[in-house]
């Protein structure tokens, strides 16, 4: 399995050698390279969703959720996200240069064309999704491709908005 | 049956319907029950397991896929009152509770109305008439006008001429918005179309309204607002201020009480036109008065919000009084049986509210399942939550899941409590914003006591992020919880239950026909 942590896009793989009970990672890549680490060493607790963590020798309880391909992680007073991937998989994030609906909702202003350059941060569309508008904005400078929607289309959540190119 | 309390009041009643959902109709249901009242709840489909259902006596459903079939829906909710034999409605906040027409056919129906008069909420909930009230009042109130929009007219003309007079920066609010929609803020004279047609747009999307006011846009101001009751004899009350002045695009993020800003002079004499405010409305029962105050202790009043509201809590722990109690007393026709006097001010709380919401995304809602939800416990923390552990969040409705609430003897001893209970509050499978408030509770500007209304607006989400974790324990945890097979382990359900105490697992009753050698 490889795994991304949040909104990174780097993938680690983590080896673990199990002793009587405890896993301990033994090594662990980084975009296929090889990363130094700290000591870890992980059991399972008698609650459900609990590990005991051992990280340099200091003790330390996470709690635990799958949900879909995700690991929920928390720990010490932080909630982290670890997605897993099949090895060798793409991004499940969408396409380089594609802007995607982050909800569901209603396209309510169209403000580019295919074929305009825009600027970083410009607004490209705005929706409202859960009763707010939202705007749209372009990550970075480039020329709009396509745009996919119009005023007053329903989007799904991830459906592409706009290809932005360079 | 009548409580107790209740059987001398002139207008009892034994069974209270609220007419809402997730947190505010838990707090308000059971109150209920602590009062010795029935409590009825209404729900729509997507809320059918949920949590406001369960803490119910009885629950009626509203069919219809709309809010306006169902939250909104101001005749099915009487007639499931008249249904059930709730003979008073609490309307909690947002959704019926600030329409006079409603609370005029609740009464029309013959039901006790949980909230003030018509009338005040008529007054009050138009922010011209509001102000023009305040004016005849003596309560100070912000430079500003107002402009009504004729359908055929020139909108942006009008609105340019009065924008003008005004100055900018300003604010433009629709007359009927509130809750930050319908209101934005202009700081230049080429920004006014594209937010005038946005606030617009939002309003009638919100509440059906598109009268629209122009006001100065005071900076570097924070929000101070005071909690007021008053009974049907007459007498009215202040339960000193909150402080709501860490905002992002005008919804509340923190609240606390009392504020730091807040001197006994200021306090004094925003109380006394607080209660100004209630007495020109001839209000009745739990209002807030909201105040701007300047950094030279001058403010003006902002708006009166005619309910209970999100951030009440705050103000119940530093005064010890149930607001929620003290709503039914004043609606059974009962006297407050409180002067100013015995009002005081114990300790400092803070609010945080937790939202479905990304903060790295611009603070997006976001959706999914509750896989977990642990809510912190202990001395000074108080969690008014409408979710459970298992339950979905949807886009049906406001992303706020829950709203912690911590109380201790000083204001830095406060925010270190509310740091540490945001950090044992454990809510997996949904995004929410408890890493960026921890960030909040623990920045320097936070701990100051100087933030104001701008602040955060005026900031980048990324001067509040998380500290980068540490991707090995990261990626060790997820490879070793695959490994235990933790995802299979159904956690919470039943079968994988777990005696907190002794270690066995399974039904912790089960264990007592067990012989161990």
């Amino acid at each position: 399995m490889e795994w991304s942590i949040g909104e990174s896009g780097v993938r680690y793989t983590a080896k673990l050698s199990d002793s009587e009970g405890t896993l301990s990672l033994g090594a662990l890549t980084r975009d296929g390279h090889e990363a130094p680490h700290s000591e870890i060493g992980i059991t399972r607790d008698s609650q459900g969703a609990r590990l005991l963590v051992d990280i340099d020798g200091s003790a330390h309880i996470a709690h635990v959720a799958k949900v879909g391909d995700d690991w929920w992680i928390h720990i010490n007073g932080r909630i982290h996200v670890v997605h897993g991937h099949e090895p060798g998989s793409a991004d499940s994030t969408a396409g380089e240069g594609g802007l995607t609906a982050p909800m569901p909702g209603t396209i309510l202003e169209v403000h580019a064309k295919a074929g305009q350059r825009v600027r970083e941060g410009q607004t490209l569309l705005v929706m409202e999704a859960m009763k707010m508008e939202h705007r749209i904005q372009a990550p970075k400078a480039g020329e709009v491709l396509s745009v996919n929607f119009a005023e007053g289309d329903r989007v799904d959540m991830g459906a592409t908005l706009v290809e932005l190119g360079d | 049956m009548i409580p107790d309390w209740m059987t001398s009041a002139p207008r009892p009643f034994d069974t209270v319907l609220v007419a809402n959902r997730g947190e505010i109709a838990v707090r308000v249901l059971r109150a209920a029950k602590e009062s010795g009242l029935r409590g009825v709840a209404v729900y729509s489909d997507p809320d059918a397991g949920s949590l406001h259902v369960e803490n119910a006596d009885q629950a009626v459903h509203l069919p219809g896929t709309t809010l306006a079939d169902t939250y909104l829906n101001g005749e099915a909710i009487i007639e499931a009152a008249r249904s059930t034999g709730a003979q008073a409605i609490h309307p909690g906040f947002g959704f019926l509770s600030e329409r006079a027409d409603f609370a005029n056919a609740v009464k029309a129906a013959g039901l006790i109305w949980i909230g003030p008069p018509a009338d005040a909420i008529d007054t009050m909930g138009d922010k011209i008439s509001a102000r023009r009230c305040m004016i005849e009042s003596g309560v100070p109130v912000i430079p500003g006008e107002e402009i009504s929009m004729g359908v055929d007219s020139d909108h942006l003309g009008v609105l340019a001429s009065a924008a003008a007079r005004v100055g900018y920066p300003l604010l433009l609010k629709a007359s009927a918005g509130g809750g930050g929609k319908g209101m934005r803020a202009v700081h230049e004279p080429k920004m006014l179309r594209t937010e005038y047609e946005a606030a617009a747009r939002e309003a009638t999307a919100a509440f059906g309204d598109g009268t629209v006011y122009v006001e100065r846009l005071l900076k570097g101001a924070r929000h101070v607002e005071i909690q007021v009751l008053a009974d049907s004899q007459g007498n009215c009350i202040h339960l000193n201020e909150r402080d709501c002045s860490l905002q992002r695009r005008h919804q509340k993020v923190i609240e606390e009480a009392p504020s730091p800003a807040v001197t006994p002079t200021i306090r004094e004499a925003m109380g006394e036109a607080a209660v100004q405010a209630a007495k020109a409305v001839d209000y009745e029962g739990a209002g807030t008065v909201e105040f701007l105050l300047s950094d030279r202790g001058e403010f003006f009043f902002l708006e009166m919000n005619t309910r209970l509201q999100v951030e009440h809590p705050v103000t119940e722990m530093i005064t010890g009084i149930d607001i929620v109690q003290k709503q039914f007393e004043v609606a059974a026709g009962l006297p407050l049986g409180l002067s100013q006097s015995d009002i005081g001010i114990t300790g400092h709380a803070m609010e945080a509210r937790i939202y479905a919401e990304d903060p790295s995304k611009g603070f997006l809602p976001a959706i999914g399942d509750l896989a977990m939800w642990r809510a912190p416990a202990g001395p000074g923390i108080r969690v008014d939550t409408g979710v459970r552990e298992g339950d979905a969040v949807t886009v049906d409705f406001d992303p706020m899941l829950a709203k912690l609430i911590v109380h201790a003897p000083t204001r830095n001893a406060a925010a270190r409590r509310l740091d540490n209970a945001l950090s044992d509050l454990r809510a997996l499978g949904v995004i929410t914003n408890i890493g960026f408030l921890r960030q909040m509770t623990t920045h320097p500007d936070f701990i100051s006591g100087g933030i104001t209304t701008d602040y955060l607006d005026s900031r980048e989400v990324s001067d509040f992020a998380e500290p980068e974790p540490d991707p090995a324990t990261l990626v060790a945890i997820a490879a070793a919880a695959s490994r235990f097979g933790l995802d299979r382990a159904g956690s919470g359900s039943s079968e994988s239950f777990v005696d907190e105490h002794t270690g066995h697992s399974g039904d912790p009753f089960r264990t007592l026909t067990r012989s161990f050698p």
